[in-house]
């Protein structure tokens, strides 16, 4: 046990942050208030991340036989709460280099990891994750989206929901079922499904949270070819479960939320409120939630390093996240006051960013119901 | 980074914790609350095994104290553990001799093991100082919460020897992670104790501890706790670095109450009795969490540390 970045992460962290000083746009903080599904951002993200890979950062923690470098862990979280703190420049493609490729690393044929890890490699696709439906929400596996096998190719009907990046994706991680007399867990199959697709239909939902954020995906009569399918079929639940432990840490909200607070106090600090001891002790407890989202993060990373098995801690550091974004955001309209109403304001934006932290990547009380049954060992009904 | 203990750091675990199996325990707590004693034999042993110089040991540090720390707390030892191995060696940076008692000023209030410590601590502005305490020199105070306390006149401070400028902060860090090491200990044991309970005790035909609104609360506590464990292992590895230490404070206390709150509610009445071992841990978390100013206290030093340049 120790707890000292080694002397190369060190450095990469400084080179990272004089490379994102040098490169973020001049209205890059304008640009980043939608989030990463934002117009600008996602557009943007093309180049950015391009210019990651080209410096061998963008996908550094994947295995040298994917076209990483092998570094560890460490070194990929890094990069995330950096990039998260400024608003994720890589737009959507966070998602690709964070759960999408290292599951189809695991899962992936031969021609799949060459085309999907090659495009994600290079900084320049864009995916959406086709989970959700209405009524599959947190019931996850009472999806009911069907693919119907003619020979080579699903046809594939049903309705995805509140899937972000709907409309820049070039593909879907896409969950349906494959057996039309399956229940719950079993019959569940991936697709890895193009979004240019005939039969592939895209409505944005208006939301309160930020434009473009939500989208429904109508799939009627799509064919989706068999060599699209990621693991065997039937069994696409072992794949879910995999993506998402990979998932629920992958986006360090604490970072954002931390720099956030930076700015809060110094905000405060120029209205004199940092004399106010109810000023100090709200900024003191949402420093010590993002901290400890930090070090419990951490802990899933350090189990990632030691090639230990997933494990209930990464639902632990998830809800310590959501804890930790809600106190930030909340106290961000607390300090600005009436100021923080108007849309596009510092407060306001961070205060819409934050509010879907505990129901994004799963509510906050299904990671609740798994820390109670693996974490405390409680029994089930 | 490396949040897996090194051998050498399960070894010092296990032997301490083997330690503690023969001579703590939530038994021999309540046998010394009932008389307001302390575990002098508990800390001679500790001291004979070693553990009392682990901070500054030659391959040893900080980390494997605050380890030491936390696993006495668990135990329910009724011993100054946080003051003798992380603050004295911390505050003064040479040992001191035990039992140590840590006050700030308000020394006629009652001090966790006050009226049996032989070295008081004093924070106090800007340098820390060090009272030699001759017995009957502090009262013992009753107190159904945990710990023997005691209270002395506030002249006794006039004899505080100073450790010089700059000692009173960081008698202040190292106090709040001693702080953080036994609230996670003590918090740690009274959520195994609730939820080894719960899972055995049944109405409605089913354990309690298959209910969801129980369940959750639970979960949210083990959240809690984690948390405060990795903040506070951070701090101590850090050296009492004075915003870490004060995170580890502010989160550990906060955490405190809602341990309290939860594992008393969800135990029912057997948990407000001395039949049942969860009151050896929670009422203890009711004093750490007023120590040192209070959880507030705690975030205001976090802020403080943080953005305002002080500590």
């Amino acid at each position: 046990m120790e707890f000292d970045w080694s002397p190369e992460d060190e450095a990469f962290r400084r080179d990272l942050v004089a490379f994102l000083d040098q490169t973020l746009p001049q209205d890059w903080e304008e640009m980043s208030k939608q989030g990463p599904g934002g117009e600008g951002q996602a557009q943007f993200s093309r180049e950015f991340a391009a210019g990651l890979a080209e410096r061998g950062w963008l996908t550094q923690h994947w295995p040298v036989a994917h076209g990483g470098a092998g570094a560890s862990s460490w070194r990929h979280a890094i990069l995330g709460e950096e990039l998260w703190s400024r608003g994720e420049p890589r737009g959507p493609q966070y998602m690709n280099v964070n759960w999408i490729g290292p599951t189809i690393m695991e899962f992936g044929s031969q021609a799949q990891k060459r085309e999907h890890l090659t495009r994600i490699s290079a900084g320049d696709v864009f995916w959406c994750q086709g989970f959700s439906e209405p009524e599959a929400g947190s019931d996850l596996v009472a999806l009911r989206s069907m693919a119907r096998r003619e020979d080579d190719v699903y046809v594939v009907n049903g309705t995805k929901i509140w899937t972000s990046y709907a409309n820049h994706a070039d593909f879907c991680f896409l969950l349906v079922r494959t057996d039309p007399d399956s229940k719950r867990h079993r019959g569940i199959s991936v697709l890895l499904m193009p979004m240019d697709l005939p039969g592939v239909e895209i409505r944005e939902i208006p939301a309160v949270v930020g434009e473009r954020y939500f989208h429904e995906v109508f799939l009627d009569e799509v064919r989706v070819p068999v060599s699209c399918r990621l693991g065997p079929e039937n069994e696409g639940w072992s794949v879910v479960t995999y993506a998402l432990q990979y998932e629920r840490v992958g986006a360090p909200r604490y970072a954002r939320g931390a720099r956030t607070l930076d700015r809060l106090a110094e905000h405060a600090r120029e209205r004199g409120l940092l004399e106010d001891p109810t000023i100090l002790e709200k900024l003191g407890e949402a420093r010590a939630l993002c901290e400890a989202a930090r070090v419990l993060s951490y802990r899933v990373i350090d189990q990632r390093a030691h090639g230990a098995p997933p494990s209930a801690d990464s639902n632990v550091a998830r809800v310590a996240g959501t804890l930790a974004d809600r106190s930030v955001g909340e106290l961000a309209l607390e300090i600005f006051g009436a100021d923080g109403l108007e849309s596009g304001s510092f407060a306001d934006s961070n205060f819409r960013m934050a509010m879907t932290a505990g129901v994004a990547v799963g509510a906050t009380e299904i990671q609740l119901n798994l820390i109670a049954g693996r974490f405390l060992g409680l029994p089930r009904e | 980074m490396d949040f897996e203990p090194s051998p050498d750091q399960s070894a010092i675990l296990e032997a301490v914790e083997t330690l503690l199996a023969q001579r703590a325990g939530p038994e021999r707590a309540i046998e010394l609350a009932a008389k307001g004693e302390y575990d002098f034999e508990l800390e001679e042993a500790l001291s004979e095994a070693g553990f009392v110089d682990v901070a500054l040991g030659e391959e040893t540090g900080f980390l494997e104290a605050a380890l030491v720390v936390e696993a006495v707390a668990r135990a329910g030892g009724v011993v100054a553990a946080g003051a003798r191995l992380l603050v004295a060696p911390g505050a003064a940076e040479r040992p001191l001799p035990g039992p140590v008692a840590l006050a700030t000023d308000r020394i006629d209030r009652p001090v966790r093991y006050g009226a049996h410590a032989r070295t008081l601590l004093v924070a106090d502005g800007d340098e820390a100082g060090v009272v030699r305490l001759e017995p009957g020199e502090f009262e013992p105070v009753p107190s159904g919460y945990g710990y023997p306390f005691g209270r002395g006149a506030r002249s006794l401070l006039d004899r505080a020897d100073s450790l010089g400028p700059g000692s009173g902060p960081r008698m202040r860090g190292w106090w709040r992670v001693a702080l953080a090491a036994e609230a996670v200990g003590t918090m740690a044991a009274a959520l195994r104790v609730t939820v080894d309970y719960l899972k055995q005790r049944r109405q409605f035909g089913r354990a309690i501890g298959s209910f969801q609104a129980v369940q959750h609360r639970l979960a949210e506590c083990a959240v809690s706790v984690e948390g405060a464990r990795w903040l506070m292992l951070e701090a101590a590895w850090q050296g009492a670095r004075p915003e870490a230490a004060a995170v580890a404070a502010a989160h550990a206390t906060t955490a405190a109450a809602r341990v309290f709150r939860e594992t008393h509610q969800l135990s029912g009445a057997i948990g407000y009795t001395r039949e049942h071992d969860l009151h050896v841990w929670s009422m203890r978390l009711q004093a750490l969490r007023l120590e040192l100013g209070g959880a507030a206290a705690q975030r205001r030093a976090v802020a403080e540390s943080r953005w305002a340049g002080g500590a």
